[in-house]
């Protein structure tokens, strides 16, 4: 699963982790909304927020590596914004103004996720009275999600194994079957799981 | 298409959450109404499978590929409620486990990809269908609500971007429509072959039974739909539009929440006769674009599906 | 005393009209532990889940199951899901909350019990199947023997009378087979093993039933029965060499 590293943070230790989840989810909400929502002009509230952000990030210990790949994400978004606004000097929010916000709502977001167990996230938004049914589809979901992940690799493995030349047409209808199939397996496995929820007294 | 934070501005925001809220909530209460309590279970399965077949890579040109978005697709195998239910789960997860999108605009990305998305692929799905009988009909469908429902978010998408002042409409629109006019004719393609391949496996999944019994819901959304579409396609040749959205915020005093601008006013590029130009034409583009990716639906779906096979309606 | 499981002329058939049960009759008693053997496709797992009362709620089948003398019904189906404990054949499917402490307090947090209560249950379950410490971790991460045992161990917490397990050693190790047995040793509660590890039967269950496209084939002492090469071959199984060892034939 090298292409999930999230959960190998969630489970170390430090007051960023130790801190109550709907206490930090709160903060990182409140801090977002607030960026998203300062005037342009605001320079020293964007460093402020940085500064915070940035401090929180060295204590966490989350890897610097992981956050600063995952930042470099957005670039595309920014760089689209910055070349529109060349075009276009008259638009009414600089991209300088645009990247600063995102950048450090996404490094926030980044925080808390990296540093909170998906679970706990789903307590909080429970308590914060998301209706039930979201929140066990939410649940189901990123339980299985590595479940079919898995699945989905080994299917294109086995498949590709015996492909002998890719073609476009071919590597099409090998593809198109793979996710046919993860979705029969899905809808089976949901059975089961059904059949599983009721043999311990689901209602 | 996800919006990062920092992109849409706190009206804009707030009200795609709004209209988030009032269709997700109108979908989980339709969804606890008539869902077999058997399926609840294939919700969260069909989410992870999403998410799963999102990964599953299809060539496009050079070395480049594209991947299944799925709200037409899942549309068309679970029904218009638990769909947007999906979707919705879907997207929060993106969200709060990969940070994929933004939060304070994770109502926007709702409302584009779950709400509107799933509420075109099930309209357009549900009209194309009725041109050609049988699993032909079905696979044309899927194909035409994959396009439709990708190029109705986009076009959403843009609007949003231009209402928060961070792009000039006359440059969103045409980018983003003409994107993901190419982007959709992927995710049709994707769509079709994939649900074919499920009909043929597993007939009994698809639920593709037509809205025939029309709770007030579905003549809601209906209303919804139609009033969403010919917004859509007015809106280019309205060019005044970003202003008229611009006199309703500020009669409501929304402009005082607004970002301030560190520019001077900005000139109304829309008048400037090319740029406007630009705008016309993508929405002719787009009108022509609709008739051809629906002709181009029914060829593949003749294509496909041999005409013996068709004849048992999956 | 009745009989903790009591099936009667069982019959059931799939959507298709294929006919997956086909007069099934048997009862064990109340602390017995019984194999239940068979080839792929036998119908061991529809067997299983009608125990349990998971397959009457899609209709298409006839005949009675009775749990500790009371009949399966739609109103008797809580007490007889709090009294019979399965464990499926995919832990995937079974452990399907995101934690194993969150999995293993399921069962006992849908009977309403009160929080220590379902925390307290947890904890013995989990120390019961050695996996004191495992709480917190995340489901998808365990190995497959780790997987196993938590599923017994949610199972477990449930106080049930009765264990109904599907291929419990399939996909594990020769040492996580040694452990599981282990623990099954342990149980006291009346068990009904289905699966292909003769050597489990053998060690575990006195008694044994065949079972071969959807009908009883033989039941009797195992031993017995997996000693008679033409019967075990013929419906897919083998002599198990532990018992070419003891007894030769």
């Amino acid at each position: 699963m090298s292409w999930l590293p999230h959960s190998h943070f969630t489970h170390s230790d430090s007051i960023v982790h130790r801190m109550r989840p709907d206490v930090k989810l709160a903060c990182a909400f409140a801090l977002i909304l607030a960026t998203a929502l300062a005037p342009g002009h605001w320079t020293a509230w964007y460093a402020a927020v940085f500064a915070l952000l940035t401090g929180a990030t060295l204590v966490s210990r989350v890897p610097l590596k992981f956050v600063i790949q995952r930042l470099l994400l957005l670039s595309p978004f920014i760089l689209a914004i910055a070349a529109v606004n060349a075009f276009h000097p008259d638009v009414r929010t600089p991209w300088q103004v645009v990247a600063a916000k995102s950048l450090l709502s996404l490094l926030a977001v980044l925080l808390v996720t990296l540093t909170t167990p998906f679970g706990k996230i789903l307590q909080v938004l429970r308590r914060a009275k998301v209706p039930a049914l979201l929140i066990t589809t939410m649940a189901l979901m990123h339980r299985y999600l590595f479940v079919l992940a898995d699945e989905s690799e080994r299917m294109q493995r086995a498949r590709l194994s015996r492909t002998f030349r890719k073609r476009k047409g071919i590597w099409w209808r090998l593809s198109a079957s793979v996710v046919s199939q993860l979705f029969v397996r899905a809808s089976q496995r949901a059975e089961r799981i059904y059949d599983a929820m009721c043999a311990r007294g689901w209602k | 298409m996800h919006i990062p934070d920092g992109f849409l501005d706190g009206k804009t925001a707030g009200v795609a959450a709004a209209l988030s809220v009032c269709g997700v909530g109108m979908a989980l209460r339709q969804v606890k109404r008539e869902l077999p309590p058997r399926k609840t279970s294939l919700l969260g399965l069909s989410a992870a499978f999403l998410f799963a077949a999102q990964m599953v890579n299809f060539p496009i040109l050079g070395g480049t590929s594209g991947h299944l978005i799925g709200s037409a697709l899942i549309t068309a195998l679970l029904g218009l409620a638990p769909a947007i239910v999906v979707m919705t789960a879907v997207l929060i997860v993106q969200c709060f486990l990969f940070s994929d999108g933004g939060v304070v605009a994770l109502g926007a990305n709702v409302f584009n990809m779950a709400v509107l998305g799933c509420v075109t692929a099930h309209f357009s799905f549900h009209a194309a269908r009725r041109a050609m009988p049988g699993t032909r009909g079905e696979v044309a469908a899927v194909a035409f609500a994959g396009w439709c429902a990708v190029v109705a978010g986009a076009i959403t998408c843009a609007a949003q971007l231009a209402w928060s002042g961070r792009l000039p409409w006359t440059t969103a629109f045409p980018a983003m429509a003409l994107l993901h006019m190419l982007i959709g004719i992927g995710e049709g393609l994707i769509s079709a072959l994939v649900y074919l391949a499920i009909v043929r496996a597993r007939p009994d999944l698809a639920n593709t039974s037509s809205p025939t019994h029309a709770p007030p819901w579905t003549s809601v959304t209906l209303g919804m739909a139609v009033a969403l579409g010919i917004a859509i396609f007015l809106a280019p040749f309205a060019s005044t539009l970003p202003d008229g959205l611009e006199s309703v915020a500020q009669r409501f005093g929304f402009e005082h929440a607004a970002v301030a601008p560190p520019v001077s006013a900005p000139m109304p590029d829309y008048e400037v006769p090319g740029i406007s130009w630009s705008v016309g034409a993508t929405a002719v583009a787009g009108a022509a674009g609709t008739v051809i990716v629906f002709l181009l639906a029914l060829a593949l779906g003749r294509l496909l599906v041999p005409r013996k096979q068709s004849a048992t309606p999956g | 005393m009745s009989p903790a499981i009591e099936v009667t002329d069982l019959r059931y058939r799939y959507h298709d009209g294929t006919e997956a049960l086909r007069g099934i009759t048997f009862s064990i008693e109340r602390g017995d532990c019984v194999g239940l053997l068979g080839p792929n496709g036998s119908g061991k797992s529809t067997l299983l889940l009608h125990l349990n009362g998971i397959l009457p709620e899609k209709a298409r089948n006839t005949g009675h199951v009775r749990i500790m003398g009371e009949a399966v019904t739609a109103e008797s189906l809580e007490r007889v899901r709090r009294r019979v404990g399965l464990l499926f054949q995919d832990p995937d499917d079974q452990l399907f909350c995101a934690t194993v402490e969150e999995d293993v307090a399921f069962g006992p947090r849908q009977l309403g019990l009160p929080e220590e209560e379902v925390q307290q249950r947890a904890r013995d379950a989990l120390a019961r199947v050695g996996l004191r410490d495992y709480g917190h971790r995340a489901t998808h991460h365990l190995s497959q023997g780790e997987k196993r045992r938590a599923c017994l161990a949610g199972v477990l917490t449930c106080k049930p009378d009765i264990l109904v397990l599907d291929e419990p050693t399939s996909g594990l190790d020769p040492r996580g087979r040694r452990e599981f047995k282990t623990l099954l040793r342990e149980i006291h509660a009346t068990r009904l093993i289905a699966t292909h590890d003769l050597e489990l039967v053998v060690e575990l269950c006195p008694r044994s039933i065949i079972l071969d496209q959807g009908q009883i084939i033989a039941d009797g002492p195992t031993r017995e029965l997996l000693n008679d090469e033409e019967l075990m071959l013929a419906h897919g199984l083998e002599r198990p060499h532990i018992l070419r060892h003891i007894h030769p034939h």
